[in-house]
This record gives C-alpha cells, sequence and structure tokens, in this order.
C-alpha cells in the first residue's frame, strides 16, 4: 500500500508485536482468561485451611498473603464438566492465591500426554489430576510432593475420605504398603451400576432389575434371564452390553469372588477358581447371543434404544440423560461373592517442583471440599470421594437417575479400589490381561488354558 | 537490504574499515570464550546421561565454528560473515527465546491471545486506517489530510489494542522478570547478537568482506531461507536428533536419561508386540496401497473428462481427503459399530430385498467390523482407502492432463480404441505420479496411528488381540502410556528404517525403469 509511509508502518507493527511480547512476559499466571482470583479467605471452601490461619498455629499460612500464583489442570470428562471447573477455580477464595485453571484434554484425547510433556519440559501445574492407577509411578518417579508435612500443620483427617483410594494415596513406594505419607486427595470416586431401559423390559414383559434389587433377588441368573428375554425382541435388540476394558470385566471376577491381583498386590491371581467362574459366566453370556457382541461399544445401541441393560459408571450418566426412553440404574447382580464392583478414583497431586507447595496444598483442599465436590457432582458425573453426608446428600438430589443410591451402594458393597501396582508395573500388567481375558470371553480361548497360563504370562509385570 | 553486487575490484576496501569493525572481532572472541566456557566447566548444561552427549557435541560444534568465523572475520573474509552471521542468528535465536522463556512468555501467551481475540475489533480499525491512507492517493492524487487522517486512525486502534491487551498491567510483571538476574545476561546477548547479525546483512559488511556479485546472491538466498531453516532446526531437525539420542538409553521422560547403547534395539528384535505390529503393518501397507492407488487411477480417468458438471464429482472426491482424520473416523467408527452401525444395517437390507426377490432364505452377515480380530483390520483399509484416494486422484488427474494431446491423437488416427489408449500412454506417461502416488502412500501406510487408535479408543487401541497394532501405536504406548521413551524412540527409528528401506528399494526400481534418471 503506496499511501502509507512504509517507515511509520515498520514501526507500528514492531510496537504492536512488542506490546503483545511485554503482555505476555507480564501477564504469565495470571490468566484472566479462565479463572483468576486474589480475594480474601472467607469460604467454607478452604475452611481447615483458614481455621489453622484464624487459629494461628502455622506460620505457613502467613507467608500465603504474599501472593502467589498458582496453576492447575485437571481431566474433565466433557465441555460442560471443564466450564464448571473453570467456574469453581473463579470462586475459589484462597488467600493471596490467583488460581489458573487450565483444562486439560478429556480421556479420548491427550490429557496424560500433555501432562507427560510439561511434566519432562518442567512447566506442568503446580496442583493436578492423575488417575488412580498411575499413582505409584509418579510418586517413584518423584514428580510428586509428599503432602504429609502440610496436610498434619493445617489438621487434616485422612478419614474424611473412602479408605480405598487413601490407602493408595498413602503408601510408602518402598514397601508398598500404606504408611505416613500422602500424595494428594482423591477429585472423585466412582463405581458400576447397571444402566436400564424400562421401556425394552416392559416390553419384553422380563422381571424389572431394579425390582429384583430390592427384593433381593438380583443375581447372576436373574441377570441372564433378564438379558435373554430382552433380546427374544429379536432383530437388534441385546439385552446387555459392556465396554471391553479391564474394568467391566474385572467387576464380573470380583463378583465371582476373585481379584486381578494377591491381597497385598504384589502377584498376579488371575489363575484362581474365582477368576475363572466369573469369567467363565461372562464367556456364557456373550456365547447365548443375548448381548452385544464383546468388543463393540454398546453405548450408541444404548442411547439408540436397542439394548437392554448397559454396564458403565457414573461417568456416562451425563450422556445417558439426553435419551428419550424411560431408563434408570441398579447395582451389579449379584455373584457367588455379592455384587462386586470397583471403586474408581483419580486424585490431585502436588507438582514436587512447585515453589508454592502450602499453597498448592490449600488448593488441593479447597478442591476436594464438600462445596466443590457437590458443585461437580450437578453434573451428574461424578460421585464425591468425601465421606460427607452433605456432599452424598446432595449428589443423591440430582437425577436422573432416580436410583442414585445404586452408586452409593456400590461403594458399600466391599468394591475393589482402582489401583497402581506399587511393587509392579499396572501398564504392564494391562496389556498381557486384558488381551486374554478378551480372548476368553469372546470363546477364542479356553478358560482353563487362561487359568493355567495367564499369571505366567503376567509374571514379568511383577518383576518375574 | 544486502549490498549491491560488488566487482572484484571493488572488494576488501581497506582503508574504510567501519567503526563496528573492532567490536564484531571483540564479539566473535566472547563468543567462543562463551562456548568454551561452557565446554569446559560444563556449566549450564546441567543434562545427565546421553543427553549430555548431544549437548556436549553440539556446544563443540558451535564453538569449532564460533572459532572459525571469529578467524575469517579477522581475515576480512566473505566465510567470516557468512559463518558469523549464522553463529549470530543462532545465538540471537536461541538466547531470545530462552529469555522469553525465563520472563514466562509462553505461559502467557494463551491469555493474550483471548485478549487478541476479544479485542480484534481495533485489529480492524487499524486495517481501515491502513486503507484510508492508501486510499488517499489513488489514482495519482494525493490527498496528505486523508492520508493524515488514515495514519491517526491507525495509531490510536493501535494504541488502544496494546493498552487492552493489558500492556500497562504487564510492564510491572515485565520489569520484575527483566530484573531477574538470570534474564539480564540472556536478553543482553540476544540483543547483542541480533544487532552483529543485522550489520553484517547491510552494505557496509559486504564491502568490507569483499563479496563478491555470486557471493552476494548466495547470501540473499541464506537470508530467505533462514526463518524456515530456523524452524527446521528447532521442530524437525532438533527433535530428530533427539530421538535417536534418547533410543540409545532409558528414559521416562521425567528422570535422566541412562545410557544403554543398543539394548533398545536388541529388545526390539525379540518383543512379539512389536514384531505383531510390524506385521500388521506391511499386510495393511500391502492390502492399502494398491487398494488406494488403482481405484484411484480408474477414478481419474474417468473424471478426465470435458462433461458438464465435473468438476463438482472432483470436488466431491477430493472432499474426504481435506476433512480431519479424527471426525471422519468417529463417523465411521458408528458406520462399523456392529449393532446399530450403518454398514451392517445396509447388509441386512440388501440382503432382505434379494431374499424377496428370489425368494432364498440367505442370512444376512453381520460382521463384527471392530471387534473382531479377523475384520478390524480390514475396517482400518477401508477407511484409509476412502480417504486417501481423492487426493491420490487429483494427483492422477493432474498428471493426467499433462499427457501431451497429441499422442492421443496419434494414437487416434492408428485406431487405437480407449483400453489401448489408456494402457499404451496414460498410464505409461503417468510413471511419474504414480511413483510419487505410491511412494507417499506406502510412507502414510506404514505410519498409520489415527485410524486404528481412534476407531478402537479410548481403552484398546491395538485391537482385539492385537490385531489393528501399528507401529506408531506401539510407539505411543511405550512412550506416553508406559513411560518408556527411550523403548519407543527406539520403535520410532525401527520404522524410519523400515520406511526408509522400503522407499530406497522402490526408488532404485522406478529408476533402473528409467524415468527418475531422465
Amino acid at each position: 500500500m503506496e499511501g502509507a509511509n512504509p517507515v511509520s508502518k515498520r514501526w507500528t507493527l514492531l510496537l504492536v508485536a512488542l506490546a503483545m511480547i511485554v503482555a505476555a512476559c507480564g501477564d504469565a499466571g495470571s490468566g484472566d482468561t479462565t479463572a483468576e482470583t486474589t480475594a480474601e479467605t472467607t469460604g467454607e471452601t478452604t475452611g481447615e485451611t483458614t481455621a489453622t490461619t484464624e487459629g494461628g498455629t502455622t506460620d505457613s499460612t502467613e507467608a500465603m498473603t504474599d501472593g502467589v500464583s498458582l496453576r492447575w489442570m485437571t481431566r474433565p470428562d466433557n465441555p460442560e464438566e471443564a466450564a464448571v471447573y473453570g467456574s469453581i477455580s473463579d470462586g475459589l477464595n484462597i488467600e493471596g492465591v490467583t488460581l489458573t485453571y487450565e483444562p486439560g484434554d478429556n480421556e479420548g484425547s491427550s490429557y496424560q500426554d500433555k501432562l507427560l510433556t510439561n511434566l519432562s519440559a518442567g512447566t506442568a501445574p503446580d496442583v493436578f489430576w492423575i488417575p488412580g492407577t498411575d499413582v505409584a509411578r509418579f510418586v517413584q518417579e518423584g514428580v510428586i510432593l509428599d503432602l504429609r508435612e502440610y496436610a498434619s500443620a493445617t489438621g487434616h483427617n485422612d478419614a474424611d475420605f473412602y479408605p480405598g483410594p487413601m490407602g493408595h494415596l498413602t503408601t510408602d513406594p518402598a514397601t508398598g504398603q500404606p504408611a505416613d505419607k500422602l500424595w494428594g486427595l482423591p477429585r472423585d470416586v466412582s463405581t458400576f451400576a447397571i444402566y436400564v431401559n424400562q421401556d425394552l423390559v416392559a416390553e419384553a414383559g422380563v422381571d424389572n432389575p431394579l425390582d429384583l434389587a430390592a427384593s433381593g433377588e438380583w443375581t447372576w441368573d436373574k441377570f441372564k434371564e433378564v438379558s435373554e428375554g430382552i433380546a427374544a425382541l429379536g432383530g437388534e435388540i441385546k439385552g446387555y452390553g459392556q465396554s471391553n476394558w479391564w474394568g467391566p470385566n474385572g467387576a464380573w471376577i470380583n463378583a465371582a469372588g476373585g481379584n486381578f491381583f494377591s491381597d497385598d498386590r504384589s502377584a498376579c491371581a488371575l489363575d484362581s477358581a474365582e477368576a475363572a467362574a466369573g469369567l467363565s459366566f461372562l464367556s456364557e453370556l456373550y456365547a447365548g447371543g443375548s448381548a452385544v457382541p464383546f468388543g463393540e461399544d454398546p453405548e450408541p445401541g444404548f442411547r439408540a434404544g436397542t439394548v437392554g441393560m448397559f454396564q458403565n459408571g457414573r461417568w456416562a450418566t451425563p450422556g445417558i440423560r439426553t435419551v428419550e426412553f424411560n431408563w434408570d440404574v441398579v447395582g451389579l447382580p449379584e455373584g457367588p461373592a455379592g455384587p462386586g464392583n470397583w471403586l474408581f478414583w483419580g486424585a490431585y497431586v502436588v507438582n514436587a517442583n512447585t515453589e508454592h507447595p502450602e499453597q498448592a496444598w490449600a488448593l488441593v483442599q479447597a478442591l476436594t471440599s464438600t462445596e466443590v465436590q457437590a458443585q461437580i457432582s450437578e453434573l451428574g458425573a461424578n460421585v464425591p470421594s468425601r465421606v460427607s453426608q452433605d456432599a452424598l446428600d446432595a449428589f443423591l438430589g440430582f437425577t436422573p437417575p432416580a436410583n442414585n443410591q445404586a452408586f452409593l451402594d456400590g461403594l458399600s458393597n466391599n468394591p475393589t479400589t482402582e489401583g497402581p501396582l506399587w511393587l509392579g508395573s499396572w501398564p504392564e500388567f494391562d496389556a498381557v490381561q486384558g488381551p486374554a481375558i478378551g480372548d476368553v470371553i469372546s470363546g477364542a480361548r479356553a478358560v482353563e488354558d487362561f487359568s493355567a497360563n495367564i499369571c505366567n504370562e503376567a509374571a514379568a509385570a511383577f518383576g518375574g | 537490504m544486502t549490498a549491491p553486487p560488488l566487482t572484484a575490484e571493488t572488494r576488501r576496501e581497506v582503508g574504510s574499515t567501519p567503526a563496528w569493525f573492532t567490536p564484531l572481532l571483540v564479539w566473535r572472541v566472547l563468543v567462543a570464550a562463551g562456548f568454551a566456557v561452557l565446554l569446559t566447566t560444563r556449566r549450564g548444561i546441567a543434562i545427565e546421561g546421553a543427553n549430555r552427549v548431544l549437548v556436549l557435541a553440539g556446544v563443540t560444534l558451535a564453538l569449532f565454528v564460533a572459532m572459525l568465523a571469529g578467524y575469517q572475520t579477522y581475515r576480512r573474509r566473505h566465510l567470516g560473515r557468512l559463518l558469523g552471521f549464522t553463529v549470530d542468528l543462532l545465538t540471537a535465536s536461541v538466547t531470545g527465546f530462552m529469555a522469553l522463556n525465563r520472563m514466562s512468555f509462553f505461559n502467557g501467551l494463551d491469555a493474550v491471545g483471548e485478549r487478541f481475540n476479544r479485542n480484534i475489533i481495533w485489529l480492524v480499525v487499524i486495517v481501515a486506517g491502513w486503507l484510508i491512507s492508501g486510499w488517499s492517493e489513488r489514482g495519482g492524487l494525493s490527498r496528505p489530510r486523508i492520508q493524515r487522517i488514515g495514519r491517526y486512525i491507525m495509531a490510536g486502534g493501535a494504541a488502544i489494542m496494546v493498552l487492552a491487551m493489558g500492556l500497562l498491567g504487564a510492564i510491572p510483571g515485565v520489569l520484575a522478570n527483566i530484573a531477574d538476574l538470570e534474564v539480564v545476561p540472556v536478553l543482553g546477548v540476544a540483543i547483542v547478537a541480533a544487532l552483529f547479525a543485522r550489520i553484517q546483512i547491510g552494505e557496509s559488511a559486504a564491502r568490507l568482506f569483499g563479496t563478491t556479485q555470486s557471493q552476494s546472491e548466495g547470501f540473499d538466498g541464506l537470508l530467505f531461507i533462514a526463518p524456515n531453516a530456523l524452524g527446521f532446526l528447532a521442530f524437525f531437525a532438533g527433535p530428530l536428533i533427539f530421538s535417536l539420542v534418547i533410543s540409545f538409553t532409558e528414559w521416562s521422560g521425567l528422570q535422566p536419561a541412562e545410557f544403554v547403547g543398543l539394548a533398545n534395539y536388541r529388545e526390539l528384535l525379540g518383543d512379539a508386540l512389536f514384531l505383531r505390529s510390524l506385521r500388521n503393518i506391511v499386510i495393511f501397507g500391502l492390502v492399502a496401497v494398491p487398494l488406494t492407488v488403482a481405484p484411484a487411477l480408474l477414478l481419474a480417468a474417468l473424471l478426465n473428462s470435458k462433461l458438464p458438471g465435473i468438476r463438482v464429482f472432483r470436488a466431491i472426491y477430493f472432499l474426504p481427503s481435506i476433512a480431519g482424520v479424527v471426525g471422519v473416523t468417529l463417523i465411521w467408527k458408528q458406520l462399523f459399530n456392529a449393532t446399530v452401525g450403518f454398514l451392517n444395517y445396509s447388509i441386512l437390507e440388501v440382503t432382505e430385498f434379494f431374499n424377496g426377490l428370489f425368494g432364498t432364505a440367505v442370512a444376512a452377515p453381520q460382521p463384527l467390523w471392530i471387534s473382531a480380530p479377523e475384520v478390524a483390520m480390514i475396517s482400518v483399509i477401508i477407511l484409509f482407502v476412502w480417504q486417501r484416494i481423492g487426493f491420490d486422484t487429483v494427483l492422477f488427474l493432474a498428471g493426467m492432463q499433462g499427457i501431451d494431446r497429441s499422442l492421443y491423437e496419434a494414437a487416434d488416427i492408428d485406431g487405437a480404441g480407449a483400453w489401448t489408449r489408456f494402457r499404451h500412454i496414460t498410464v505409461p506417461m503417468l510413471r511419474p505420479t504414480t511413483f510419487f502416488v505410491v511412494a507417499t502412500d506406502i510412507i502414510l501406510a506404514l505410519q498409520t496411528f489415527n485410524e486404528p487408535f481412534i476407531l478402537q479408543a479410548p481403552s484398546t487401541p491395538a485391537g482385539p488381540g492385537n490385531s489393528t497394532l501399528t507401529p506408531v501405536i506401539y510407539l505411543y504406548q511405550q512412550a506416553f502410556q508406559q513411560f518408556q521413551i527411550g523403548y519407543g524412540s527406539a520403535v520410532a527409528w525401527a520404522l524410519f528404517i523400515l520406511i526408509f528401506g522400503i522407499t530406497i528399494i522402490y526408488f532404485r526400481r522406478q529408476g533402473e525403469d528409467g524415468f527418475l534418471k531422465a
């Protein structure tokens, strides 16, 4: 453009570019784009920290008045949940702390990759979420902080949270046993339940699983009857579906009295008769043809109204809420050893390289407070991890499903806690057991052969 | 930008040494000394294991180049200017990025980006001022007042924009960052290096170093590729070399790497899953590439006509190749669903139609497209072919339109039919295009990751019974799920060797046929 003086244009552009660089350099960490707060500590969200400050028992909280910036990241299950975390970050009041929430990608994309890259590059947030199965690796790699010192100073009580996750979050990596450690606090928990298409159940004229559960008759045999009864409607209708990963498969093993690991999680236990019983039942169920073919994603079918029962965790609830038929949830059917279940969880942990560990701990506490957990529960994707009647009441109040209690029953039915192998490698174990169990369920491998060999095949995961 | 070409007679005008020459020599000495200090005291190279070897090798090379640049600068040779400029440009870039990183520039970018979006209206104002200013001289008429108004609008828009971007609020933070003792020297080095790099572009430098016309043209060329070369070094060559070094280590990404020599590669040879992934990908390539190339060639032949609306068809066939692979794969995942997917529904409907037509009772096959080990790879092949075929078609089409029409006319005179023309003219004349298409398809096929990963995501990316496990998925699992980045890098390099080997063999075979030599 010949009209404007090229020199002045160049300087204008240079000035704008410099201004942006200056703005970025001076802005790091404040992040007004997402969530920033620098208010007084007033809310109950940081009640424990506040109480300590008021009691004047620690010096640590005094340091928090200097004004520090903390970045935190978690893995939301969907954009709506990401927005809620953003608003929670907005609403948190931690004295002298400016918060920046960095929404992590969801499970289907690259949360884990991004976190690992950030940790490797030294740019990971001060506080971040990790899945329960990853705690051991992060501890062993020395990238997360032992918070016990800060917890002790602020009157934290481990018993405020479910013992299963806390067992792993207090484990000493040297012994693989709970000790005086604290690697973080659980963000939320979940258990499995069976999502039931009530319309299909009524159409098939089979016993309603919720009625059977209420009368204590919700057993494997009844479950199979219901599944076959619904599938008998014909066409593309199937009675039951579950996704192909260790959780749903393992739930049947648990209900038969088996487990993936020995009690101290130091050895494979898939060679037990109980594990074989669980897998045999599942294999027969699939062979009978009433279930969505093993390995196929049953959720589209359930949401399309062609699958009668669908096993999944609480995280599936927001998606299911969009269907137009009548549905509810029921607990898992009782096997030889009871209903069985998993307790899924993930934890907020503190970056070992954070410059503000005390404030980061305060943030972890705030993010796991009753109020925040109730706020997140409203979306329907999570069960509060805090053993608090207030939090549970808030969770139960958000319907559908009407029978939210089924998820809480799963928590009280002695579920197996999802967790890492402190004395082995969970990813290696998963890489072996996943395809092997899949082969058994799909009929490609005899359960006897599985029982005879699986623990040898998985020995490397335990250092064998 | 650079000096005008000089004749040999005007080279090296001794006696007109510019004032910056002595500081430049001092700077050269300082730069070389800096690298020497880094190398000998190892201060600043706080990297352990094999990475350290890489960094030390890089610093040694930099020291050598800096010394050579200094000597050649002292001798006032063009090579000194060339090497000196390169060293200064790299020094300014690296130290500039280091300073920006230390000043948390990259952490603040997201926030600035968002504010930029919010205040984009002021950018529109700046552009409007620019247009007004330019319009003022349209048609050979000069309207100074309008030009001034345009400039004021530009300046005002820029000022408001930088203020709205948070400039004033950020200044204290910047000052605090600059006050950081670690930032000042790094930023200082960046600025000085950038100044000397700029000086060496100038006319006085060209005169001082006796740059000839051909040398000047070469230097101009280097200047043009410099930005891209920097990007190449930073984002491609650097990581490439880094991954090679890492492949000789055991590294989780979180702790210092431990040098293990060839252990990762030895382990690969006996790794059943890696070998399975190689077998899978070779089968995939052998099936998918011909199924992509042959139909694409035929399709291009059909589309290479002047029928009305043919461009619409070309666009339709090209569409899948520009669609995002993730979105497309998610759609195909729904189509492949064995119970509610459209493919099985279609098979069912078609079978019932023919059963009704012929009075038969043939059972409709309902393949488990994603969950059956024997079918899962076929699904990936279908998806790959569907997505790739349009792009290949366009390449063939371009090749066909470059064929000399007189060949077809001669064939017509000789009585050749359509098939004969296609067989004996089109196909041979398309050999360079075919070579390119096949080579790129082979490379893409061997690198397949997205399609199987998303089809099977999130829990079983390797597919049922590892049937869709590819080397790239395997390296992803090793590096990012099992934190074995060293081993994952070894998988990457093994795959690279495989792809490179196949490409070389293919290249040579084509070369033997003659057209590449030609």
